[in-house]
């Protein structure tokens, strides 16, 4: 008994204990329970754009972001890096119209023509191209397979910028050096095809012209504009010009004319990869018109499994496989080197607002006349440079006035859309770039001021006006491989007067319009007018 | 305490007119500093898609659905997050008071008090509180109704990002009208204000062109509220918790008494 009692002076008894405790939770239950017990405030304390910090039924100019599918071809977005500037959004609808023409709800869509620009407003590069580089690494690691990379005009004087370059920089030699360094068995230009694009469209916009078909023709080069006709102006399909894109010719002609030339039995083992200022282009190879039995290069065989493109890369992939493969280069330095395959300066200057149309303007003077044409017309003033929309006429002996209007920027493109519905177009032939600039200032350019801004345009718009006026072009001979020494050199400023768009005629295509180029260099467009209703505008 | 609902907010949902750009997911993120991460699996994830779940680290989700509509298929894009009833199920369940609703209607969760039972994510109709399964110590999380932008006259995140103005914001009794004239105005819209009355109706409204039912909403919800429709039985809660309380003490009285009796008398006896 005495032992027990000492225990229980030490301290608290078990008893005790458990009633303390008891007591305690009955005290705070209560507390919480009549509301006593002090509120923490959980409500968030991060971090929201200026223009966000009011009530919603204030007007903000800028608000949220353009919907972007999941799924999209050409671009993904990153939520993590997004901060809801409404940049995207601006770019989409103001410069592009294509964001908030359409009514709600929606239909079954994520309205997109894939032309990029909201990834080069975006200023924390949440928008990106959805990127080719893992695949073609791999296609390059294949020993089994051909791969040959074509080089769209406008990537000559954009690469060189990101590498220090400066604005506008001609890297075209330097380019053609790391392509093959990064294991490209073929390195073609797209110039030759924008030639041949020139000798289609040419032929068709003169066909057009003299036997009286729809008009005013449209130019159908760029994927993103092609994709906006679809959408919004259904009804001028007829007037789309059936010609492919330089790239997508290119693709076909590649895997049957080319292959032959290079001694390749079987096109299957042919990867096409092009590397263009152009986010649309990842898009544009996707489309069914271009793949297996439907497309040129599948037709022609008569096999399924081929496709006519396989590849795109943006100029920022090809920059970063750049990086990936030489490390930390000096680009600038990198010995010129050539092509195999040689393209005009007209095709050059595909890459500028107004340049297709200058082009065509030459070749089809000459396919009208049989002339070459007069110097004037070797700088057409009136197409050339940054405004939005340019109108000129163009005397061509025998013809008349050939009236030419040219526009960058969908929203551009948009009111003469609506000029030519409404009848009060008297133009005959239309060029459109969806990207401002063209496609100099595309969407798979390197990034450079948020927005881009005009200065970077008209740098990279000048270097290539400069060098068509010096029209000197240096190339070897297609197909017949790297680091041969029959290097031509010639000046070269008519896509007809080309050697090698002669040579392709004579040796395959026959004429341009033939069956064979119709198969190979022709494409069908789509009605998508029924993925949206359209906002009368 | 608790404070009184005085100047009750909404935000009217026009589900016609979303387009699934996802900006109020992100704009959540951004203001209540989450992760994107997926809790359970670690991996990060966007808000909005096809396949997308309210977890504890995202309070607002827009689910990618596709539906049919006068035969053909259509897309709709369906924001969730808490209603913010105006008579919460999930406050009337909690013993722990962890549960507030601020002067403007927000169902406030206050993870300090939680006692991590988990009653709310059962009472609550519409299946919004998540539980963060991932932690030692996990508490309930919900959307907040950004309380604190709404005490200092803000529009939530999520509202004040929306490029379409699918997501209005603004009195209740305004946000009503509006869906009601909207509604009355273009013959696409079904004459239903999801949230009108549903449960006794909700802070947040939602007028569509789509059954309701279709795009994943409760719809066999009574229009009585659900703390009213138990009120009848748990109203008796603490009564008898109070005689069944004193009852106890009576019989424990009672008993010590009758044992120090007994010594007593056996003390007695020797």
């Amino acid at each position: 008994m005495e032992k027990h009692k000492n225990l229980e002076n030490k301290g608290m008894s078990r008893r005790r204990f458990l009633s303390v405790m008891a007591g305690a939770g009955v005290v705070g239950a209560a507390a919480t329970m009549t509301g006593c017990a002090p509120v923490s405030d959980p409500s968030g304390t991060g971090w929201l754009p200026n223009q966000y910090r009011n009530a919603s039924a204030m007007p903000a100019q800028v608000k949220g972001r353009v919907p972007l599918d999941p799924e999209n071809v050409s671009l993904v977005r990153n939520d993590e890096k997004c901060i809801l500037c409404g940049q995207c959004i601006e770019a989409c609808e103001k410069v592009q119209s294509v964001f908030g023409y359409y009514e709600l709800p929606v239909h079954d869509d994520f309205i997109c023509v894939h032309c990029g620009q909201c990834s080069l407003w975006c200023p924390t590069g949440a928008i990106a191209e959805r990127s080719a580089i893992e695949d073609v690494w791999n296609a390059i690691q294949d020993p089994e397979t051909t791969v040959i990379v074509q080089t769209s005009p406008a990537t000559r004087v954009g690469i060189g910028e990101e590498f220090g370059m400066g604005a506008g920089a001609w890297a075209e030699g330097q380019m053609v050096t790391a392509l093959r360094q990064l294991g490209f068995d073929v390195v073609v230009d797209t110039n030759f095809s924008a030639d041949l694009t020139i000798m289609e469209e040419g032929s068709e916009l003169v066909e057009r012209v003299t036997k009286g078909g729809v008009l005013p023709q449209l130019t159908s080069c760029c994927p993103g504009w092609v994709k906006f006709v679809e959408y919004y102006y259904p009804e001028l399909i007829p007037n789309l010009s059936s010609a492919r894109s330089p790239m997508m010719m290119h693709g076909s002609t590649l895997k049957t004319y080319n292959a032959k030339k290079l001694g390749i039995t079987d096109p299957k083992k042919i990867v096409n990869v092009a590397i263009m200022p152009c986010l649309a282009k990842k898009f544009e190879i996707s489309r069914h018109q271009f793949h297996g039995l439907e497309g040129g290069a599948g037709k022609y065989y008569e096999d399924d499994t081929i496709n006519d493109m396989d590849y795109v890369l943006s100029v920022r992939e090809l920059a970063n496989m750049i990086r990936q493969k030489l490390g930390d280069v000096d680009f600038a330095s990198f010995e010129e080197g050539q092509y195999d395959q040689i393209g005009s300066t007209a095709g050059l200057i595909f890459g500028n607002t107004g340049g297709v149309m200058e082009a065509a303007v030459r070749s089809a003077y000459y396919l009208i006349t049989g002339n070459n044409p007069p110097t004037s017309l070797y700088h057409l003033e009136p197409v050339r440079g940054l405004d939005g929309i340019k109108r000129a006429s163009v005397d061509v002996p025998g013809v008349g006035p050939v009236k030419v209007v040219v526009a960058s920027g969908l929203a551009n493109a948009r009111q003469l859309c609506e000029e030519i519905k409404s009848g009060k177009a008297d133009f005959h032939f239309l060029e459109v770039m969806a990207c401002p600039g063209g496609c100099i200032a595309g969407g798979g350019q390197p990034r450079t001021a948020v927005p881009p801004q005009d200065w970077v345009r008209q740098a990279r718009t000048d270097t290539m006006y400069n060098r068509d006026a010096v029209g000197t072009i240096k190339g070897t001979a297609a197909g017949e491989g790297a680091g041969q020494d029959d290097v031509k050199t010639m000046d070269l400023r008519l896509s007809h007067a080309n050697p090698q768009i002669t040579e392709i005629y004579n040796e395959f295509l026959e004429a341009p319009l033939s069956h064979l180029a119709h198969e190979l260099c022709h494409t069908t467009y789509e009605d998508r007018s029924g993925s949206l209703t359209r906002k009368e505008v | 305490m608790a404070n009184k609902v005085t100047d009750q907010k909404s935000v009217l949902v026009d589900l016609t007119k979303c387009v699934g750009c996802g900006s109020c997911t992100v704009a959540c993120k951004l203001w209540n500093s989450q992760s994107f991460e997926n809790p359970q699996t670690g991996v990060m994830e966007n808000a909005h898609g096809t396949d997308v779940k309210l977890d504890s680290n995202t309070w607002t989700t827009v689910e990618h659905l596709k539906v049919q509509k006068d035969g053909q298929e259509v897309w709709r894009f369906v924001k969730r997050q808490c209603m913010h009833c105006l008579e919460p199920a999930c406050s009337s369940v909690c013993f722990a008071h962890a549960f507030h609703q601020t002067e403007q209607g927000a169902v406030q969760y206050d993870p300090e008090l939680c006692v991590g039972c988990r009653y709310c994510m059962i009472a609550c109709p519409f299946d919004v509180p998540k539980y963060e399964w991932e932690k030692v110590m996990p508490s309930v999380m919900k959307c907040q109704f950004c309380s604190s932008k709404l005490a200092d006259g803000e529009s939530p995140a999520c509202a004040s990002v929306c490029p379409t103005n699918a997501l209005m914001f603004g009195s209740r009794e305004e946000m009503l009208a509006l869906a009601h004239k909207t509604i009355e105005s273009d013959n696409k819209y079904i004459n239903h204000v999801y949230g009108e009355k549903e449960v006794g109706g909700t802070s947040w409204l939602y007028i569509s062109d789509v059954d309701f039912g279709e795009l994943g909403f409760p719809t066999n919800l009574p229009e009585k509220s659900i703390p009213k429709n138990v009120h009848g039985f748990t109203q008796f809660t603490l009564p008898i918790f109070a005689v069944g309380a004193l009852a106890w003490t009576g019989a424990s009285i009672y008993a010590k008494r009758r044992h120090a009796v007994a010594h007593e008398e056996h003390k007695n006896e020797k």
